[in-house]
């Protein structure tokens, strides 16, 4: 666990250089900053459950991805004890919101609301630490709106589920944390 | 169309010649009417040979049946890989999907060492891409190449400025002749389903046209569809192999050929500048088939 902590430290500056790589430029570069943090505690969570079960790596194994994926996944559950929230706390949703805003009504609305019609929408009851169900498709996430959000370490992704913006661990596959009703 | 049936394979007349750069080969049915006109494969030496097809992995027996029509084509048009587009294994992902929706219905080319090269579809669990037989080298989009072709399989589902940035990179740094991108969801197409991702054609389409890719091939629509180029590229849906919406296709002006009343596949054949396919149901009909030339690449100023 503790071999974790320099991987860790080492992400720190990549987090850090999030927004001004990428964020929009109105963004509300305070509340996108505690963001980064909440980000970068949870990597380090992250980091330090994975250093507790097998690696997942390369394999011909199906069994052992499927396997691996799950105890990953409640490594990361045991690690961290949360709620909806504790990543987008009501600041940090609030700058989501207006940050989707200004995707969903300027001027790529049309094509990025087609976009995400037909992008097999699901819906699904939310849940965080919650396993992503396998049979439910995972809806794509127009790049327009990619664009106007901060930017996330490869293990992390903005996903959509109906009108929520959740935040998927993907190599745990697991909710990590979510808006509802974002979307409009 | 017609069913490539063993008569009327025997009673084919090759033309003689070329037409436009190509051969043709007139097909007479038993009854002596002119039925189509196939392109043929040329097979020539040290071509890239390759097949395609997506929303595969349903585990159903239609998809066994396409699987089967593959190995019986490969006896006539050897290919060396196959192209995943993506919704390789719905539902369900364990040990015994992955054998049911995989392993079992591919398993004579498998042995036969066929590679399969996946890319994502909104149907699979990300951490396919650690599946040693999908060649995806632990990684969510990547690129290969094959004598003067570069494959490059991209993540339709989750298109973030990362991946857009490598995607630019990769293809300016390419010096293959034919740079072919094949990913999930389609930029074009006339499903009246899904229909075509806007916003990722947006943000997509300017990157492939500027790198002079010339076709792209995606699934996600459940059906064959061949689109007259879109600025300059040719663009294949094949998301028939396992799934199937039957007569989804909507008439359009932009459809070169479409095929909506069962599943399939499509096979290629990159020959220097030519790049020949045809598009076969699982009952081994051919519902398309021709030849693209390579645009001259520009010249420097």
């Amino acid at each position: 666990m503790n071999r974790c902590v320099p991987i860790a430290a080492l992400c720190l500056p990549f987090i850090a250089s999030i927004a001004s790589a990428q964020g929009p430029p109105a963004a509300n570069t305070g509340i996108l900053k505690d963001f980064e943090t909440r980000i970068s505690a949870y990597m380090k969570l992250h980091r330090a459950a994975e250093a507790d079960v097998a690696a997942l790596r390369k394999t011909a194994s199906a069994k052992e991805i499927a396997s691996r994926q799950a105890e990953l996944a409640e490594s990361v559950r045991a690690h961290r004890p949360a709620k909806q929230g504790d990543i987008f706390t009501p600041e940090v949703a609030g700058e989501f919101r207006r940050l989707v805003a200004m995707t969903m009504k300027g001027p790529n609305a049309a094509r990025v609301k087609k976009s995400l019609k037909s992008a097999e929408p699901v819906e699904l009851s939310l849940k965080v630490n919650d396993t992503y169900p396998e049979r439910a498709p995972l809806q794509s996430t127009p790049p327009t709106l990619l664009m106007n959000l901060p930017k996330l370490p490869p293990e992390l992704e903005y996903r959509v589920v109906s009108r929520a913006l959740i935040l998927l661990d993907v190599k745990a596959g697991i909710l990590v944390d979510f808006v509802p009703d974002l979307i409009k | 169309m017609r069913r490539r049936s063993l008569l009327s394979i025997l009673l084919s007349i090759f033309l003689i010649g070329e037409c436009a750069g190509m051969l043709a080969l007139l097909s007479i049915s038993a009854a002596g009417q002119q039925v189509s006109k196939v392109v043929a494969f040329p097979l020539k030496a040290k071509s890239v040979r390759f097949a395609a097809f997506g929303d595969n992995g349903t585990g159903g027996q239609e998809q066994y049946d396409v699987a089967q029509q593959m190995v019986r084509q490969r006896v006539m048009f050897p290919f060396d890989f196959v192209l995943m587009l993506g919704d390789n294994i719905y539902g369900s992902d364990t040990a015994a999907d992955f054998r049911r929706k995989f392993e079992d219905p591919y398993k004579p080319m498998l042995d036969a060492g066929v590679k399969f090269y996946a890319s994502l579809g909104n149907h699979d669990n990300p951490n396919q891409r650690l599946y040693k037989p999908f060649n995806m080298d632990g990684k969510r989009y990547y690129s290969f190449r094959k004598e003067n072709v570069e494959f490059f399989a991209l993540d339709s589902t989750y298109m973030d400025p990362v991946q857009l940035a490598w995607v630019e990179k990769q293809l300016s740094a390419s010096t293959a002749e034919w740079k072919i991108c094949y990913f999930h969801h389609p930029l074009y197409s006339d499903g009246k389903f899904h229909g075509p991702d806007r916003d990722l054609r947006a943000r997509l389409e300017p990157i492939l046209t500027k790198a002079g890719v010339s076709v792209v091939l995606s699934g996600h629509e459940h059906f064959y569809e061949r689109l007259k180029p879109q600025q300059g590229i040719y663009h294949f849906i094949i998301g028939n192999g396992g799934q199937l919406r039957y007569r989804d296709l909507k008439p359009s002006q932009d459809i070169a050929k479409g095929f909506d009343t069962d599943r399939g596949f499509a096979l290629f054949e990159v020959a220097g500048d030519e790049l020949y396919f045809q598009a076969l149901s699982r009952t081994g009909e051919i519902m398309d088939s021709g030849m693209i030339q390579r645009a001259a690449a520009p010249k420097a100023p």
